[in-house]
């Protein structure tokens, strides 16, 4: 029994940081129609500018969040203007174009790190990177929970924006129809520009977190990525309560594999990959729809 | 109704998450047939087309055709067994010719039936629909009434028993719709048997043998082109005024 | 669906194959090498059009293909098996895996059927490193008494022609038209009666084996293997980035894109300061082709012919 309340608190405390790493890639997607797969290289780069924030001014991983997402917010909007904006984008499918030309971002992404930073292995060891805490009985790392309330504090600003002000609500719009928010004198293409920009910033923002719990090299994004993508597609794209639910799920099942079988921590990371074809031949709507209850009505007026 | 009919649908329904598109739709269709398919938008015309085809899968009933059970069976396989569909927003191959277009027709939807002289009656078709100046064009130059057009002829290059025109007259002026009602005069006289959803009530009512007529997924009447314009559910069913339906050309 | 002149291409493809397989009698090794390297690239990028071009389905995990080709050669070689003999195998087996990857997911359409690939791409890679009779992630080398160059040489440049060839062929005929269908619309495709599902699994399993035979010729070739070398990601990111460059769907441009890569990545390979920089390149490349030209280089090719060719006239936009 207290080897499952371990998988539970230590499934939602990785969930937390599942669901901000995915976060970012779903509202990319469901404003712009765009898989994008430079996330995976934003992540890293967030890692790799919290560490160098923390070795060049001593600045704390956490704090310098602070800096870093507005740094990446700005990053992100430039990109999209310069790149993304020039491709065909916004149509019911997501177009091959985008996603090769995201992935070919991706790429130099690696090589500016590989460059800047060098192959070694890095990682952020502060004070507190190897204390512990009793959680209702648990034992769990510092930085793990510090991650956790990161990672909820971040989701709950993203709730408040999507729900609360003019921007959520503009975003909203575009995503559930481009068209017709345009219609209603959405800059559809601002907006865009600012989702991206959104986007980029979260994915940054998880990089710091990730960067206080793993080691990593300019290779690292690419099991996240996945990660990310099987997240979001068992969300639906729906809302920040989809993600962090089948944020919850992934993490669940890879808390469970490693606590109940003899299953080697290498094979772990292929739950992920197989959860992630499953999911998108079995629920290619995410979680939140097939549980749908279905009730038949007739259409209400002409 | 005398001998068994081609195409029989019984208690077809189709339910979209919530959203009822067809309920309980029930009608046969007889060989050399032409069959007319009217409704206000939204009342699930394609989408019953797109049952019959398998398309998509019905939630409820059955589909019978020449006897067989087709409901559920992929759209291939309904095309290979003869029950073809045009597509209400048309589809061309953009990048491929016209010619390239019907032959894909040819080819892959005829099974086992007039293998032989298939370029000779892609050629034909191309003559028939009036495309045979473009033959060799890219189908994304096409204008809208060629590319209906087109749409029809690959339609017929699968050589079907029974072909399903969704709305094929849709944004034609007045010479471009005689001509198209012609056309599937014609198609009746090569044996097929024709389901046509169209808006043009005055064009479905000259040209039909027998109506159909749905609204919000339900049938409402059906039989003549007369007694079914003439009925008080139809006329209400489009805020009748009578001189509007059936008083035309 | 055969381009212009198929007459002057066919005559002009048979000279080069006569050309390459001559060439050991005039050139020196490292030279051979070099074709050697460039025919391999041409049998990846060439066999992954097959799938990706004519009809359309972007996979990222065809190295996983490679791998299969290339380990089964290993290790029945280890085991006393002659190692050109077990290259039908090899294929074969190549084949068959293609449906386990294909059947669920050709099910998906576009970009989240390559994000499927990439996922069932790196959960092979961990299997083969986690697994001990595939050596584990140290490898395996070749028993090393047979190594034969000059057949290592004349195998792959043969392999080349005929995937090259077949997909000449493939192009024109009414299994090609299939494909294109398919490529275009699928629905569309379906509709007119064409099985996509079943056009999808012959193609993939036609072109998974083309790839595990060149997997074989690596094997014998190299003679050592490592879950690193054959089921890298990086290597199916190259798979599909030389005909993308080069000119997706067409018979050409995989073969000026697998050119275009070999001969950067050898000239890369010397420069210590370049070596690894390729991702960089890749990148760089990937991204100028989405925004300039999707059609690749030979796109870009015929453009410029296009405006040669018609100099007086106002330019009206490609």
């Amino acid at each position: 029994m207290h080897e499952l309340l371990a998988v539970v608190v230590n499934a939602l405390l990785a969930a937390g940081l599942y669901a901000t790493m995915s976060y970012g890639l779903a509202v990319i997607y469901g404003v712009m129609r765009i898989i994008n797969l430079a996330h995976a290289g934003i992540l890293m780069l967030g890692a790799y500018v919290t560490l160098t924030l923390y070795d060049r001014f001593g600045l704390d991983p956490f704090l310098s969040l602070v800096l870093v997402a507005p740094l990446f917010f700005a990053i992100g909007f430039v990109l999209q203007r310069l790149l993304v904006r020039r491709l065909p984008s916004g149509g019911a499918t997501p177009s091959m174009e985008s996603l090769l030309l995201l992935f070919g971002l991706w790429l130099v992404l690696q090589n500016l790190a590989y460059a800047v930073w060098g192959g070694d292995t890095q990682s952020i060891l502060t004070p507190y990177t190897m204390r512990a805490v009793d959680l209702a009985g648990v034992r769990v790392g510092v930085p793990n929970l510090l991650v956790f309330v990161a990672g909820a504090v971040c989701l709950l600003l993203l709730q408040l924006v999507v729900k609360r002000t003019n921007l959520g609500r503009a975003m909203r719009a575009v995503t559930q129809n481009r068209d017709a928010a345009r219609l209603c004198g959405v800059d559809a293409d601002r907006i865009s520009a600012q989702a991206f920009g959104m986007g980029t910033a979260l994915a940054a923002v998880a990089g710091g977190l990730l960067s206080t719990l793993y080691a990593f090299t300019p290779d690292f994004g690419r099991s996240f990525l996945l990660k990310a993508f099987c997240i979001i597609v068992l969300a639906g794209m729906e809302s920040v309560v989809g993600v962090a639910v089948g944020a919850f799920v992934l993490a669940f099942l890879e808390n469970a594999l490693g606590a109940f079988t003899r299953v080697p921590t290498s094979f772990q990371d292929a739950v992920s990959f197989t959860l992630l074809v499953v999911a998108l031949v079995v629920f290619p709507q995410g979680l939140p729809h097939a549980f749908r209850r279905v009730t038949p009505r007739r259409p209400a007026l002409r | 109704m005398g001998p068994e009919p081609l195409l029989s649908v019984r208690g077809l329904s189709k339910r979209f998450d919530g959203l009822l598109a067809l309920e309980g739709v029930d009608f046969d269709v007889a060989q050399g047939e032409i069959f007319g398919i009217l409704g206000p938008n939204g009342a699930g015309k394609t989408t019953l087309f797109a049952c019959l085809v398998g398309a998509l899968a019905p939630s409820a009933g059955s589909v019978y055709f020449r006897g067989e059970r087709i409901d559920g069976l992929p759209n291939h396989a309904v095309v290979g067994r003869g029950l073809v569909r045009t597509h209400q927003i048309v589809r061309p191959f953009r990048e491929m010719t016209v010619t390239e277009n019907v032959a894909i027709g040819a080819y892959f939807g005829s099974r086992g039936r007039g293998r032989g002289a298939r370029e000779e009656r892609v050629a034909g078709l191309l003559q028939r629909t009036g495309l045979a100046h473009r033959a060799n064009t890219l189908a994304g130059t096409l204008t809208i009434g060629e590319l209906k057009r087109l749409e029809i002829a690959r339609a017929l290059a699968t050589e079907p028993a029974v072909i399903c025109l969704d709305e094929v007259m849709g944004g034609l002026n007045p010479s471009e719709i005689r001509g198209a009602m012609e056309l599937i005069r014609w198609v009746r006289e090569e044996g097929v048997t024709v389901l046509m959803i169209e808006h043009h009530v005055h064009a479905v009512v000259g040209v039909s043998d027998r109506i159909l007529m749905l609204d919000f997924g339900r049938k409402i009447a059906e039989g003549p082109p007369n007694a079914v314009v003439n009925d008080p559910a139809v006329v209400a069913a489009y805020l009748g005024d009578p001189a509007l339906i059936g008083g035309g050309a | 669906m055969i381009g212009r002149h198929p007459r002057r291409r066919l005559v002009a493809a048979i000279a080069a194959a006569l050309l390459l397989l001559l060439a050991p009698r005039v050139l020196a090794r490292g030279m051979l090498n070099d074709i050697w390297s460039v025919a391999f690239a041409v049998v990846l990028a060439s066999a992954w059009n097959l799938l990706g071009g004519l009809a359309g389905q972007v996979s990222i995990g065809y190295s996983a293909f490679l791998g299969i080709g290339a380990y089964t050669t290993a290790l029945l070689a280890l085991r006393g098996v002659e190692p050109y003999a077990t290259l039908p195998l090899a294929a074969l087996l190549g084949a068959a895996f293609s449906f386990v990857v294909g059947l669920p997911t050709f099910r998906l359409r576009g970009p989240y059927f390559t994000i499927a690939t990439i996922g069932v791409g790196e959960a092979v890679r961990v299997f083969a490193s986690g697994v001990s009779f595939t050596g584990g992630s140290s490898g395996i080398r070749m028993p090393p008494a047979s190594f034969d160059f000059a057949l290592n040489y004349t195998s792959m440049v043969v392999l080349a022609v005929a995937v090259v060839t077949l997909a000449a062929w493939l192009r024109g005929s009414p299994f090609g038209a299939a494909l294109a269908a398919i490529r275009q619309d699928i629905d569309a495709a379906e509709a007119l009666g064409i099985n996509a599902t079943r056009y999808k699994l012959a193609v993939h399993a036609l072109s998974a084996a083309l790839v595990a035979a060149a997997g074989s010729l690596f094997a014998i070739n190299f003679q050592y293997i490592s879950p690193g070398s054959v089921f890298d990601f990086r290597l199916s990111l190259s798979i599909v980035l030389m005909p993308i460059v080069g000119g997706v769907g067409t018979v050409a441009g995989p073969v000026w894109g697998a050119i275009v890569f070999s001969y950067l990545q050898i000239k890369m390979l010397s420069v210590p300061a370049l070596r690894d920089s390729y991702l960089f390149l890749y990148g760089t490349l990937l991204i100028l082709v989405m925004l300039f030209e999707p059609k690749g280089l030979l796109g870009l090719g015929k453009r410029l012919l296009r405006a040669l060719r018609r100099p007086a006239r106002v330019a009206n936009g490609a």
